[in-house]
Formats: structure tokens, C-alpha cells, sequence
């Protein structure tokens, strides 16, 4: 037997749900791309978005901490709730909101400042540091986890925008699970990435749901397989199948998502 | 062979296609081996055994080259869904089919130590008789698992209490020619070793009828596989 230390675990370790989504749908102006979806994203488990480009991942994961809000003709309909709360009442502040559900994007996105800027900017004004030794250590953990620290330490007062795209990529994770987030969105995080960051990635994604709730889109079958225990599969703003991530890869119940993982014309 | 709609990359198809025609060449081979090898004990033709004896080489070579292509394809295309169902059965289908040959190979051998020896009667044709009943579940298996037929693949495996229940007969038909005069003992033994082969080839087969169960509905059958092999528990030896 492998030695189950090395491989993710592949089942859902509980029941907690995190995220209710029902009847969900997305508009873009008249152009509907997400088309009444319902899913549960459960507590400390890894879910991940596979699809075909276009079928409506990035705005599916957007709704999540209402990142749709910032598009002026994006328009969400239904009912969607992190931890019982409907997340577009009049009450919520999306600040906080995305305090507590971070994203990382599908293009890397540093702010125009320093390296350690980027990283604290967060922590700062959700005060989270209560000194400059606590907000120092806060930005090195952080660049720990996205891998990036050793290229980084020597010039953390350098921009942020004059890193390498993967290197940008792994500072906006940072900056990222510097808050501490509950829900941890990434949106084809490891795009840019060469296959050893990728690993760190992956590593970190896994220590991260130990904690917390991770969602995840991406266009490697492979990554999806490796690092989650949930997968939905959307087509054409439709969610077509929801399971255990095994049973997705090895034996998926619809047609179009067997012809989609195996790389076939459906 | 497997009516599903074409990948993207075509060069894959193809890789999968001649993967599985290698399982369907292999097959062949073995079902040849184990008629061969029962046609050459009755007759005492040691020729033949001989030649089911070297040929065992090439269904060797077979199975290295489709573990070969089978790791070929993991690695190049990490593959999903019905496509990793494949590669694993063909793995798994060909070690079976591999032992298979083995045991033929292991009667032939015998076959050449018992030439001079009178044979003990009616049991060479009770041997062939079993043999015949593996080859035709050996067909039927390869069969059921080119049309990816899971009803097909069930009889197959149901097939096999007949072998077990083949080798029950056999078993005490030895053991009462051995009592009955000791000088029957070698060859008794040379053939319960023959026979028990044949029920062992009977259990590789069941378990590529299971490979092609796992392959077209994605689980393996879940009743107990259904066993009529009783010698070590009953009291017979005592
Ligand atoms: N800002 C926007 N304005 C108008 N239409 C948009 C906008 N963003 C996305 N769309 C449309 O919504 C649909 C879904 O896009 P989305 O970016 O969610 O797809 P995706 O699954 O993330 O694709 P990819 O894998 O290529 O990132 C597409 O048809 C796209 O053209
Ligand atoms: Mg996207």
C-alpha cells in the first residue's frame, strides 16, 4: 500500500457546509453566463471548477465574495451563503466580506507598491498586527507560504510589479492567505508557474484545508485530481456534475464530462 | 472496438487502439497455448509440447511490450475517466493473460517428463475436457471485453465453478488411483499438478471477466466470486 502520508487525502473529511449556493445565474448585460447553479462548498475541504474556457468558472467563483459587484453590467440572481449568512444582504460590507473570502486571480495583479506593502496591506487595515515585529512576521509566513520568500527576502522594499509573472502570481497568494482567510478562492493560481512552484502551491493548498475552505478552478485535469476532493464540472454556464473528485476522474456519470477529461469531441 | 467519440489529439486513439489489438494478439496466443498444450498430453506428442514451451517467449515479449506502452501512455497523457479504465484493465488483463501461458507452459513441461509412463485411464481426456472449458471461457472473456459486454463477462465468470467443480472430480479420482496402487503415484501427482493448473488458469480468466466488469461500468462486481473449489476444506485428505 502507498504510504497515505504522501497523497492527498481524496474524501471529504466532513459534512460542514461553508458556502450555499441555490439558483445562482450571472448576466452579462443580456448575456447569461451562469445559468441557475446550486452547490454546497464544504468546510476544510478542497473543491475544484474544471470546464471548458468560457463555460463561466472565473464568474461562478467571482460570486463568491461579490467581486461581480465591481463589473457594471454583471448582474447575480439566488440565493448565496457562507455560513448561513445571505452574503448579498443590504448589511454585509463586501470589504470585510473579502476579508474573509480572498481571492487570488486568474491574471496576477500586484499593487503598485513594495513587495512587503503588498503583502501587509491586508493585515494593516484589518488590524491584525499589533506591532511592527507582529506585521513583519506576518508578511514572512505569508511569503513563506506562497513560496516566494527565499526570492524575495533580500528586496522586500522592491515594487512588486517588477517581479517574474509567476513570481507576481505566488506574491498575490501571499497576499492573499495573509488575512487569514476562511475561504480561500483561486483562480487558475498555478497558470504562470514553473513545476516546482507549482508543488509549493499544491503543498500549501493542502495545509490550507486543513483550516479552511478552498475553491479552486483549473484547467489541469491532473492538479484538480491532485489536490481536491470535490470537483464541478461546468459547461456553457450550466453545472453539469458535482462529486467526489474520484469519482469525477475515474468513473464520471455524464457524458460530457467523460468526453471532457479524457480530451474527446463531445 | 470501443464506440466512443474520437480524441482530440488523434495520435492517442491510436495508442489506445494498439494497446488493446496487442491484448487481442497476446489472447489469441494463450488460448492457442492452453488447447495446444492438452492436444500434446493426450496425444504424447512431444513436439508440440516443446513448441508451447518456447512459444511461451513470445507471449512474454508480448506482455513487457504492453506494460511498456501502458506506462508510455500514463506518462504522456495522464489519462481520465473511461481512458484510465482502459490502460489499468490492459495492465491488469495482460499479467492475467500472462500467467495463463505460464501454466500452459508448466503442462507442457510435465507433458515431456511423462512420456514414457502408461497414462492413468480416462484422466488425460477429463484433463483435455477442463482445458476445453477454460479455452471457451478464455474466448468468451476476450470477447466480452472487445464489445465491452458486462452481461457477457458475468457468465464468463460464473463459468468457473464448472472448472472448480472439474478439478473436485479430478482431485479424488487421483487420489483413488494413487491408494489403489502406489506405483500410479508420479504420474497422479505430474497430472493433479496439470489439473490444478487448468483451475488456476480458470481464476485468471474469471479475473480478466472482472477486469472487463471494472471497465465498462466503472466498479468491480461486488458478490463473492462464486468458488466451488472445495479440496482444502474438505475432509478428503484425511
Ligand atoms: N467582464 C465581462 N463582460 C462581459 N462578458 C463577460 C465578462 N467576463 C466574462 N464574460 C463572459 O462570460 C462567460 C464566462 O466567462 P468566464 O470568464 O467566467 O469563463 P471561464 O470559465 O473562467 O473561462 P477561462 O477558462 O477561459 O478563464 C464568457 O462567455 C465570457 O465571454
Ligand atoms: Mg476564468
Amino acid at each position: 500500500m502507498l504510504d497515505d502520508t504522501n497523497l492527498a487525502e481524496t474524501t471529504v473529511a466532513n459534512d460542514d457546509i461553508k458556502i450555499a449556493a441555490r439558483d445562482v445565474s450571472v448576466y452579462y448585460g443580456d448575456n447569461q453566463a451562469i445559468k441557475g447553479v446550486d452547490v454546497d462548498i464544504a468546510d476544510r475541504t478542497v473543491t475544484a471548477f474544471i470546464g471548458p474556457s468560457g463555460c463561466g468558472k472565473s464568474t461562478f467563483l467571482r460570486c463568491f465574495n461579490r467581486m461581480n459587484d465591481t463589473i457594471d453590467i454583471c448582474r447575480v440572481t439566488g440565493d448565496i451563503r457562507l455560513d448561513g449568512e445571505d452574503i448579498n444582504a443590504k448589511s454585509v460590507d463586501p470589504v470585510q466580506l473579502r476579508a474573509k473570502v480572498g481571492m487570488v486571480f486568474q491574471k496576477p495583479n500586484p499593487f503598485p507598491k513594495s513587495i512587503y506593502d503588498n503583502v501587509a496591506y491586508g493585515p494593516r487595515i484589518h488590524g491584525l498586527a499589533k506591532s511592527k515585529a507582529d506585521l513583519d512576521d506576518i508578511v514572512e509566513k505569508s511569503l513563506r507560504r506562497g513560496a516566494i520568500w527565499d526570492e524575495v527576502k533580500d528586496r522586500l522594499h522592491a515594487p512588486g510589479t517588477g517581479l517574474s509573472g509567476g513570481q507576481q502570481q505566488r506574491l498575490c497568494i501571499a497576499r492573499a492567505v495573509a488575512t487569514e482567510p476562511e475561504v480561500l478562492l483561486m483562480d487558475e493560481p498555478c497558470s504562470a508557474l514553473d513545476p516546482i512552484a507549482t508543488a509549493q502551491v499544491e503543498e500549501l493548498i493542502d495545509e490550507l484545508r486543513q483550516t479552511y475552505s478552498v475553491v479552486i478552478v483549473t484547467h489541469s485535469m491532473q492538479q484538480a485530481a491532485r489536490v481536491s476532493q470535490k470537483t464541478a464540472f461546468f459547461h456553457l454556464g450550466n453545472l453539469v456534475e458535482f462529486g467526489e473528485t474520484t469519482q469525477i476522474f475515474t468513473n464520471p456519470k455524464d457524458k460530457l464530462t467523460e468526453s471532457y477529461i479524457t480530451g474527446r469531441i463531445g | 472496438m470501443d464506440k466512443q467519440d474520437q480524441h482530440i489529439a488523434s495520435v492517442y486513439d491510436r495508442d489506445l487502439e494498439g494497446i488493446q489489438a496487442a491484448i487481442m494478439k497476446m489472447g489469441g496466443k494463450v488460448e492457442q497455448a492452453i488447447h495446444d498444450a492438452a492436444r500434446a498430453l493426450v496425444k504424447r506428442d512431444l513436439e508440440l509440447a516443446e513448441t508451447v514451451r518456447l512459444r511461451d517467449k513470445d507471449i512474454d515479449q508480448l506482455d513487457s511490450e504492453i506494460n511498456e506502452d501502458v506506462v508510455r501512455v500514463i506518462a504522456l497523457r495522464a489519462p481520465m475517466g473511461s481512458d484510465l479504465r482502459t490502460v489499468i484493465s490492459v495492465m491488469k488483463v495482460s499479467a492475467n493473460l500472462e500467467r495463463v501461458g505460464d501454466y500452459a507452459k508448466n503442462m507442457a513441461k510435465r507433458t515431456m517428463i511423462l512420456a514414457d509412463a502408461s497414462p492413468v485411464e480416462g484422466t488425460e481426456l477429463a484433463l483435455q475436457r477442463m482445458t476445453k472449458e477454460v479455452e471457451n471461457m478464455l474466448q468468451q472473456a476476450l470477447d466480452a471485453y472487445i464489445r465491452r459486454d458486462a452481461d457477457l463477462a458475468q457468465t464468463v465468470r460464473e463459468m468457473d465453478e464448472e472448472v472448480d467443480q472439474m478439478y473436485n472430480a479430478l482431485f479424488r479420482e487421483f487420489l483413488t488411483h494413487m491408494m489403489e496402487d502406489p506405483r500410479n503415484i508420479s504420474v497422479c501427482m505430474h497430472m493433479h499438478f496439470m489439473a490444478k493448473n487448468i483451475e488456476r488458469m480458470g481464476d485468471h480468466v474469471t479475473s480478466i471477466a472482472e477486469q472487463v466488469i471494472f471497465l465498462t461500468t466503472g466498479e468491480m462486481p461486488e458478490d463473492e466470486r462464486p468458488k466451488a473449489d472445495n479440496t482444502s476444506t474438505e475432509g478428503t485428505l484425511s
